[in-house]
């Protein structure tokens, strides 16, 4: 009702989002944290690096590897999921299909740049949350990108603001509550650009709405990357200062 | 290394996000802890007309339109405040006073509080809904402020502060923000800054208020500064009022209710029942409750036992000692001869027997002891031990004038309430006002029952007018039956064509012809019953040059104006069906559709939703043919004329030869549908003619069946069953269908032993083919009516016909059994039934049409739309019944007649008589009663008569006004 969302937002607002670079910088190469509202998603990247296997060697360029750990408590409910539970499955591949064609794999050939995330709290926009740690620990791996790859969630309300004929609002980055609501997709782009790498969404929508809601979650992307480049550029900054000393 | 914990709150220092914590503990017993994040913002409006700083930074939705501002600049004084006020209610006045606050004299300028919604909203949620359509309609300017959202109004829980205390806490910060706000706004225009009040009933929610200066004051308080206080307080409920009364109350009447978890274990382990409570018809000392695991209902028997259940409350109960199991009374009991010397107004515990009850239960159970050896008709009898779900409502009937005090004019006094529904008791009332309700009809809501008090307490609604004056008694059984009769708001006028009743068909092949079919040079013509304005359907057939027949039911094209969720779509899912009364009709959309653009008038082009065949002489169905057209009927007959036309052999048009044709095909079809056991049952419906001058019913015939009526009925059957086919195969999982239960062989026992005892006759019940059979045997020679009475009753005992949505049920339950089909829908009338609508809309999607709208293919919003018009469905035609009823009353008023009626059934002390020329039926008491032989169904009378069940009697038709129910009633005496 009068537009407001269960926790007070609007519809075209984001929730609070906190990142940091370099939060675990003795076990891996490039590591970040980020937070989406209460979705807290740990990161580290390693590589490139030997590959781990023999069916991992590409010979003209560097293989993606991703692996999803969901925490036991992230949940409301205490889950354990294991190596081959679907959802993990369908995080690891979403998220290793994403970067392959980002990260500019030619230049390391015959390695592998191993990605890790490690969920920590969920609260709706997992998987955008997840590519958001992963874009920033591969810059802190200093491995090179096209771009940023910036990821945000979007739904459909069903919620009539008035009964002017107006169609409901489509809602950004949705949480928890809402998601289990309503039908909502994750949208990543690259860079400034509105290219999408990736796409997912597990609900059914009528066809109509998706444009105006895949439209949301494009703008979405781009406050997000916004973010993720200040904290970039802080924390480079931070870096060099550092260094200077 | 850089450390990743963080604190909730902000580094930067802006406290615009905090967090809300909650424990959920679920039924298995485990406890969450669920953490959600709030955001709080500045942009929320105080929604005044006075403020201009709100008005700037309104926001906007994704079409970039902002809500206009609510609240009236120049709000309504009171004595108490005089440069006008905005109320600030908390909870409690909203449970406890919605019907004052709903009263169009007062209560304008409202500001509900996000906190107090969301109290009302965990409450109760019929209040909830109330009030959020309050919000929506502009005229009684309520807003809605997301206190909890603003940053200066959001309230933290403190250390040991319990929840009510926090929330009274938020109302007060609410009411001082929106105070010191308003006075802001007020200056800067130069104005008079009105009057931010607190409603509250909680004393120390009052003083601390005022001791931070907030305008504060209690309801009473503030209801006695207007202008009608009276009728106000007495809309409050009483459950307020009695606080004070109640704590000094004496001993229990009724037994306490088992707590509720003890409820839930015991029906899951079995030693208790749930199930829904009914009193019985004829005697209010009894009723009945159908469980699951027993195939008979059990029995419910005195006022103790069934301890404040209510007709239609979901009730536990428990099975009591064999030696108390009863047969089920065959006395007649009503209300009025057990309770009438009582006194409202003694508050002092009554013996919940009173002596004439103790005295109706011995000689009960006298009886039954005299019959021991019958044991099969014993039954299980029961107490209710706890109420799971109560079925109040409003409640239309009148004051009993015996409870009244005339001597004391003013002040309070508690009446008696007569609810028209016999079925419910009586209800103590206070009220202010009692001289003045005497011989109104009036509306009272049931507040609370204790333990207490013999009878519910409740609290008067409004009046309706003068009793028997034909709009109150109008109102009366619109409101008893939930019927929605108010005007179509403007909300929905506005979907409407902007063209109005100057709409015509486009020019071919402009906008809206779009994979329309062009049948305008088909003959096509509509029969329908004399006057009918809302016409739905017409028919066509032709030979076709193969030697088989086309015909065509073409149904008016309501989706094409009805768009899914649209105000107009709501408002006729929300009414769900028309509703017929003798002299009104209650549409289900506005008239301007139903009887003007959708109607298939004649002489004129329409929209139509066509269903074509083609048949074979023998009128089977050899290709069917669904498509949206456009068609122009050539002529509207009513069922007479139509028959004339085809009856006069000099007529050879070709429009009278293809409804000769239809005739023909129609009359196979049924031959068809009888031979698969489709069932003819009859029902007393008779018309009422009014004068036209006076609009006073003048007579009353009963209703003549034709050929035509017949042929129409076949081919809507006809198209609804490959309506039904078709939506089934594109949607099984949420096609609208209907379905007509198999009658549990039970429900025909009692008829099985009268038939057999009175006329050596049985019926046989295994399956409607069975049962047609038996019922077209049922024949007597010397009394023609009889087989007519047989059908009536054995009407009585089917199950109601119901909708559903296709993946709710196994396809072995669709069959309809009173059509013998396996499948069955409702396609024809969609102007006076929400469900055909929904059939259009899914038919449109099957043949891709249209895309169909998410509601049509939702499960749960389709289980949703379905429960809600069975319930309209239902209501319209008890309502259009007791229309009916009442109007035969008027129409005898003063006329006594003797007349031939049939006894129906029989009682120890009474009978039931069936007036077929009236069809109306009324029991005839008997004082004293010489001998009743329940065998063979036979009551002697003192003067040596005998009263035989099925057989003719004479009766006097008297018109008599009712103590019980204040309306006028026929009333049958042996002649």
């Amino acid at each position: 009702m009068e537009g407001l969302r269960n926790d007070g937002r609007r519809w075209n607002e984001l929730r609070r989002i906190h990142c940091q670079l370099s939060t675990s910088s003795t076990n891996a190469d490039g590591s970040s944290y980020i937070e989406q509202g209460f979705t807290k998603v740990l990161c580290n990247v390693t590589g490139p690096a030997e590959p781990s296997s023999r069916q991992k060697v590409k010979q003209d360029s560097a293989t993606v590897s991703c692996e999803v750990y969901f925490a036991a408590f992230s949940g409301t409910d205490r889950i354990k999921r294991g190596r081959n539970d679907k959802k993990v499955q369908e995080l690891q591949t979403a998220i290793q299909k994403t970067f392959s064609s980002i990260i500019l794999t030619h230049l390391f050939s015959r390695s592998e740049i191993t990605i890790s995330v490690h969920i920590l709290s969920q609260d709706g926009g997992t998987l955008a949350a997840c590519i958001n740690a992963a874009t920033l620990a591969l810059i802190d791996a200093g491995i090179p990108l096209k771009d940023y790859v910036c990821a945000c969630t979007a739904g459909q309300s069903t919620s009539i603001f008035d009964n002017e004929g107006a169609s409901p609002d489509p809602w950004l980055d949705v949480n928890y509550l809402e998601e289990s609501d309503i039908p909502s997709l994750t949208v990543a782009t690259v860079g400034d650009s509105e290219k999408i790498v990736a796409l997912n969404m597990e609900n059914k929508v009528r066809i109509e709405k998706l444009e105006a809601m895949i439209a949301v979650g494009i703008s979405g992307c781009a406050k997000v990357r916004a973010i993720m480049d200040k904290e970039v550029r802080r924390h480079g900054k931070q870096k060099l200062e550092a260094q200077g000393e | 290394m850089t450390s990743i914990k963080r604190m909730l709150v902000d580094p930067a220092g802006h406290d615009s996000i905090t967090s809300k914590v909650y424990i959920r503990s679920a039924k298995s017993g485990k406890v969450t802890k669920i953490v959600r994040e709030i955001y709080l913002r500045t942009d929320i409006p105080c929604s005044s007309r006075l403020c201009r700083a709100c008005l700037a930074n309104a926001p906007v939705d994704s079409n970039n339109r902002s809500r206009p501002f609510v609240l009236s600049e120049k709000p309504a004084g009171t004595t108490q405040f005089k440069h006008g006020h905005y109320l600030m209610p908390d909870t409690n006045i909203f449970l406890q006073c919605m019907d004052a606050i709903e009263h169009k004299s007062a209560f304008y300028d409202v500001i509900v509080l996000q906190t107090v919604l969301d109290e009302v909203k965990n409450q109760s949620l019929p209040l909830y809904n109330r009030l959020v359509s309050l919000t929506k309609a502009d005229e009684k300017r309520f807003y809605v402020f997301h206190n909890e959202f603003r940053q200066e109004t959001h309230v933290k829980r403190g250390q040991e502060e319990s929840i009510n205390d926090r929330n009274d806490r938020a109302i007060r910060v609410a009411c001082k923000w929106y105070r010191e706000h308003i006075g802001q706004a007020a200056a800067s225009s130069g104005v008079k800054a009105p009057a931010v009040v607190m409603l509250s009933n909680d004393k120390a929610n009052l003083a601390k208020a005022k001791s931070e200066g907030l305008d504060a004051t209690n309801l009473d308080d503030y209801v006695k500064g207007l202008s009608n206080a009276d009728e106000l307080l007495d809309m409050i409920s009483s459950s307020l009022q009695d606080l004070e009364k109640k704590a000094n109350r004496g001993a229990n009447v009724y037994a306490e209710y088992f707590p509720v978890p003890r409820m839930n274990t015991g029906v899951r382990n079995g030693t208790l029942h749930q199930g829904t409570f009914h009193t019985s018809t004829y005697n209010s000392l009894e009723g009945t409750v159908g469980v699951p695991s027993f195939d008979k209902h059990l029995l419910i028997v005195g006022l103790e036992n069934m301890n404040r259940a209510i007709d239609g409350d979901q009730v536990v109960v428990e099975l009591l000692p064999q030696d108390q199991w009863k047969r089920q009374s065959d006395k007649l009991v009503d209300q009025d001869t057990l309770t009438k010397n009582e006194n409202a107004d003694v508050d002092e515990v009554e013996a919940i027997v009173t002596e004439k009850e103790r005295r109706a239960l011995i000689d009960e159970a006298k009886r039954i002891q005299r019959s021991q050896n019958e044991s099969q008709k014993v039954q299980p009898t029961a107490k209710v031990v706890g109420v799971l779900k109560r079925n109040w409502r409003s409640y239309v009937g009148h004051i009993d004038p015996n409870s009244v005090n005339r001597a004391k004019s003013g002040g309070q006094q508690v009446v008696f309430f007569r609810p028209l529904d016999k079925k419910i008791p009586r209800i103590r009332v206070f009220t202010r006002q009692a001289t003045q309700l005497l011989g109104q009809r009036i509306v009272v809501n049931i507040d609370t029952w204790d333990r207490t008090s013999r009878f519910p307490v409740g609290h008067f609604v409004r009046a309706l007018g003068e009793l028997e004056s034909k709009e109150a008694e109008t109102e009366a059984l619109l409101l008893e039956y939930d019927v929605q009769y108010r005007p179509f708001p403007k909300a929905v006028l506005d979907c409407l064509p902007s063209e109005g009743h100057d709409w015509v068909v486009p020019e071919k092949d402009a906008p809206g012809w779009e994979n329309r079919v062009d049948l305008r040079d088909l003959l096509i013509c509509s029969i329908d019953p004399p006057g009918c304005q809302d016409i739905d359907d017409a028919l066509h057939a032709r030979l076709l040059p193969n030697g088989n027949y086309e015909a065509g039911v073409h149904i008016a094209d309501v989706s094409h104006f009805v768009k899914p969720n649209n105000a107009m779509d709501d408002e006729a899912a929300s009414r769900g069906t028309t509703v017929y009364l003798v002299d009104k009709r209650i549409d289900m959309l506005p008239p301007l559709l139903g009887t003007d653009l959708c109607s298939l008038k004649p002489y004129v082009e329409r929209y139509a939703f066509s269903v074509i065949w083609e048949m074979t002489p023998d009128a089977n169905i050899v290709n069917t043919r669904f498509t949206k057209s456009v068609i122009k009927s050539r002529e509207a007959f009513a069922y007479k004329a139509a028959q004339m036309r085809i009856d006069d052999k000099s007529q050879t048009d070709p429009l009278t030869e293809g409804m000769r044709i239809l005739l023909m095909l129609s009359k196979k079809l049924k031959q068809a549908r009888m031979d698969a056991g489709a069932l003819n049952l009859a029902s007393p419906e008779v018309k009422v003619h009014m004068e036209s001058e006076t609009s006073d019913p003048a007579s009353i015939e009963v209703k003549e069946l034709l050929e035509t009526n017949s042929l129409v009925e076949e081919f809507m059957l006809c198209a609804n069953i490959s309506v039904a086919r078709k939506i089934y195969e594109a949607f099984p999982q949420t096609a609208m269908l209907r379905r007509h239960g198999a009658p549990p062989a039970t429900n025909f026992d009692d008829l099985r032993s009268q038939l057999r005892a009175r006329k050596g006759l049985d019926l046989r019940v295994e399956s409607s083919k069975a049962l047609a059979d038996s019922l077209d045997a049922c024949v007597d020679p010397q009394e023609a009516y009889f087989n007519t009475l047989v059908r009536i009753i054995a009407t009585r005992c089917m199950v109601p016909a119901e909708y559903f949505s296709s993946g709710t049920q196994a396809y072995p339950e669709f069959r309809h059994y009173g059509l013998a089909t396996d499948i069955y829908t409702h396609f024809t009338s969609p102007i006076r039934r929400y469900a055909d609508l929904a059939a259009h809309r899914q038919l449109a999607a099957a043949i891709e049409y249209e895309a169909l709208d998410e509601s049509l293919y939702n499960k749960n919003k389709m289980d949703a739309v379905v429960k809600n018009i069975n319930v309209r469905h239902r209501n319209a035609q008890f309502a259009g019944r007791a229309s009916i009823e009442y109007y035969v009353g008027q129409a005898l008023k003063n006329k006594s007649t003797e007349q031939e009626g049939f006894v129906a059934k029989i009682f120890s002390n009474g009978f039931v008589v069936f007036v077929p020329k009236f069809g109306i039926e009324g029991t005839i008491k008997v004082e004293t009663a010489k001998t009743y032989d329940a065998d063979e169904y036979i009551l002697e009378l003192e003067d040596g008569r005998k009263v035989v069940l099925f057989d003719k009697v004479k009766v006097m038709v008297n018109v008599v006004k009712e103590q019980a129910t204040g309306r006028r009633k026929t009333e049958l005496t042996l002649a």
